[in-house]
């Protein structure tokens, strides 16, 4: 239309102009890029203070806590994190939780993997009838069965045992589990499996053999959701297991703080004790970590 | 694809079908037949017909525990979802070198949630408290209070920290959708010299609409679900002021043992929890078509 005429190329004199404020922009955009990082630093101190402090009053008295929040400890006593780890249990809480979560993350990946398999690639009767039940899990907050659940469990004599936690943990898991490795195996070519099949693999071969090692990246990330939803689950672990032995690391924290409600150096390595390691690990699995718990919630 | 032998996919399902069964699908429907009935878990059942639903309609404390619910939804939209869109823009502003504030804002997340609501305790107490102790060194001592006995804080405080939380989680879905816009329809708006922020408001938040709407109704079934945050910070109080759905429920069936009436209180709260979502899926596919084609 009459765009072009209204609007013509700049002649070349007028291009210098466009040139020195290109630079002057440069200038500014460095400006902005130190005020964008201390902005940035800002909000992490936000993240990072309160941890900071934590590990921090760990090394410090009981009088330092109080009289001087702020400031680092005089004479930091490093005796505190082993009297928190042996009078706490606090390894007997990690042990828990790592037998636990070990446990109930492979049955959801075993479990899980089979039936994905069968349900993508395989037609057979009852199939829709037989998913279903996993769409309602997706949706179902175990809030919603839990008075029943606790009665279950209870008949069956799981209550106060580590097998309570490594099935709750592993039935709650299977649903997400479930749709994550379906959903996997549609987007996977189908001659992958034709091909297997005409090399002469039965069904369980061709799972093992070709799915498998296929499968590689959706496992990781079902796994990491699988593991830090297992980890860290409370609720139940509080409910379903008394005997201070059996506790997993939420419950017995929470058990531990009860113990030693006023010995605040002790409590703060206990907190330290439990989250620098997950810090340690997740830092070095970032990506890892952040995909599996961000692709298994949005699913 | 046929299977080689007919019984195998049955083989494959069989497992993870009894996991769940017994786990989850059978205690649900369990849960629903309770709920007819009052039951101490020691005597007899009787059934009671719909009594313990009426009794959840007349029962004070159960609907404060509603309306707080519905403030904590509120509360974690802002601090939660908005907080991390605003943290999604700031990460995307200038391209390289954000690896470390997105690491710093999501590492909440991986921690156990006691762990946090025993730390953020601390940090909100009277005496040794981090927030306290700012205020007094700042002279503000005027503005120091107990924020988790206070029934006028307690829910504040509470939904502050699960902004601490989830904000870096929303941040990490919003910046993974972010980066996904191509190239070319950010180049316009630039080359037009609309600043940074006008391209985030404009450009980028409405080519990532259907990930705001799933992130609002996660967010939304899990202000619904919460518990830890609550339990362990204040377990209700003080004077019902943090009390809901969840911790009420729990206290009803696991102190007071009232089991048909926390069986009827459950299965109220799925049913609005439900409800709740599949009214919000209706409103996304409503609104236009799920995806937005680049």
């Amino acid at each position: 239309m009459t765009l072009s005429t209204e609007r013509p190329a700049p002649p070349l004199a007028q291009q210098r102009p466009l040139q020195r404020r290109r630079a002057r922009r440069t200038i500014a955009v460095a400006g902005s890029r130190t005020l964008y990082h201390t902005v940035m630093i800002v909000l992490s101190l936000i993240y990072i203070v309160p941890l900071g402090w934590m590990v921090m009053s760990s090394f410090k008295s009981k009088r330092e806590i109080f009289d001087a929040p702020f400031s680092p400890p005089a004479v930091p006593d490093f005796s505190t994190w082993a009297e928190a780890w042996e009078r706490g249990n606090l390894g007997g809480y990690v042990l828990n939780s790592v037998i636990v979560t070990a446990s109930a993350v492979t049955i959801i990946l075993l479990c899980a993997l089979a039936a994905a398999y069968a349900f993508s690639r395989f037609e057979f009767r009852g199939k829709t009838l037989l998913l279903a039940p996993f769409i309602l899990g997706l949706l179902l907050p175990v809030q919603s069965y839990i008075t029943a659940q606790s009665r279950i469990f209870d008949s069956v004599y799981l209550l106060n045992t580590r097998w309570v936690l490594m099935v709750a943990y592993a039935g709650l898991g299977l649903s997400l589990a479930v749709f994550l490795l379906k959903a996997y195996l549609d987007s996977m070519p189908k001659e992958i499996f034709e091909a297997a099949r005409v090399d002469g693999a039965g069904d369980f071969r061709t799972l093992v053999q070709i799915v498998l090692p296929l499968m590689a990246p959706g496992i990781s990330t079902v796994a990491v959701f699988s593991i830090l939803s297992a980890w860290n689950e409370f609720l139940l672990a509080m409910l379903y297991v008394q005997d201070d032995d059996l506790r997993t690391i939420p419950a017995g924290l929470l058990a531990f703080t009860g113990r030693h409600a006023t010995d605040y150096p002790m409590l703060f390595a206990a907190l330290s004790m439990i989250t620098l390691p997950v810090i340690v690990v997740y830092t070095i699995f970032h990506k890892q970590v952040i995909a599996g718990v961000t692709e298994g919630s949005v699913q | 694809m046929k299977p080689t032998r007919a019984w195998s996919p049955y083989l494959f399902v069989a497992p993870a079908i009894l996991v769940f069964a017994f786990v989850v699908l059978i205690p649900a429907l369990a849960n629903t037949a309770l709920s007819f009935a009052n039951w101490s878990g020691t005597d007899a059942i009787q059934f009671v017909g719909l009594d313990n639903y009426f009794r959840a309609f007349r029962d004070e404390i159960y609907l404060v525990a509603y309306r707080n619910t519905f403030v904590y939804i509120l509360l974690t939209l802002a601090l939660e979802v908005v907080v991390g869109l605003l943290l999604a823009g700031l990460v995307t502003m200038q391209g390289r070198r954000t690896t470390f504030y997105r690491v710093a804002f999501f590492v909440p997340v991986t921690l156990p949630m006691i762990v946090i609501a025993i730390l953020w305790s601390f940090v909100y107490s009277d005496d040794i408290g981090l927030i306290n102790s700012g205020l007094r060194a700042s002279g503000l001592d005027g503005l120091t209070r107990v924020w988790l006995g206070d029934p006028d804080t307690a829910l504040l405080a509470i939904s502050v920290v699960s902004g601490w939380i989830y904000a870096g989680f929303y941040m990490a879905i919003f910046y993974a959708a972010l980066q996904r816009i191509p190239k070319h329809l950010l180049e316009a708006a630039t080359l037009d010299g609309a600043s940074q922020w006008r391209v985030f408001w404009s450009v980028k938040v409405p080519l990532i609409r259907p990930m705001i709407e799933v992130a609002v109704l996660l967010c939304i079934t899990g202000a619904f679900q919460s518990f830890d945050l609550f339990y362990v910070m204040t377990n209700g109080g003080p004077d019902h002021s943090t009390e809901i759905i969840t911790t009420y429920l729990v206290e009803v069936v696991f102190r007071y043992r009232d089991l048909g009436y926390g069986a009827a209180l459950s299965t109220i709260m799925t049913v609005v929890v439900v409800g709740i979502a599949l009214i919000l899926v209706r409103m996304r596919t409503k609104g236009g078509s799920n995806d937005i084609e680049y």
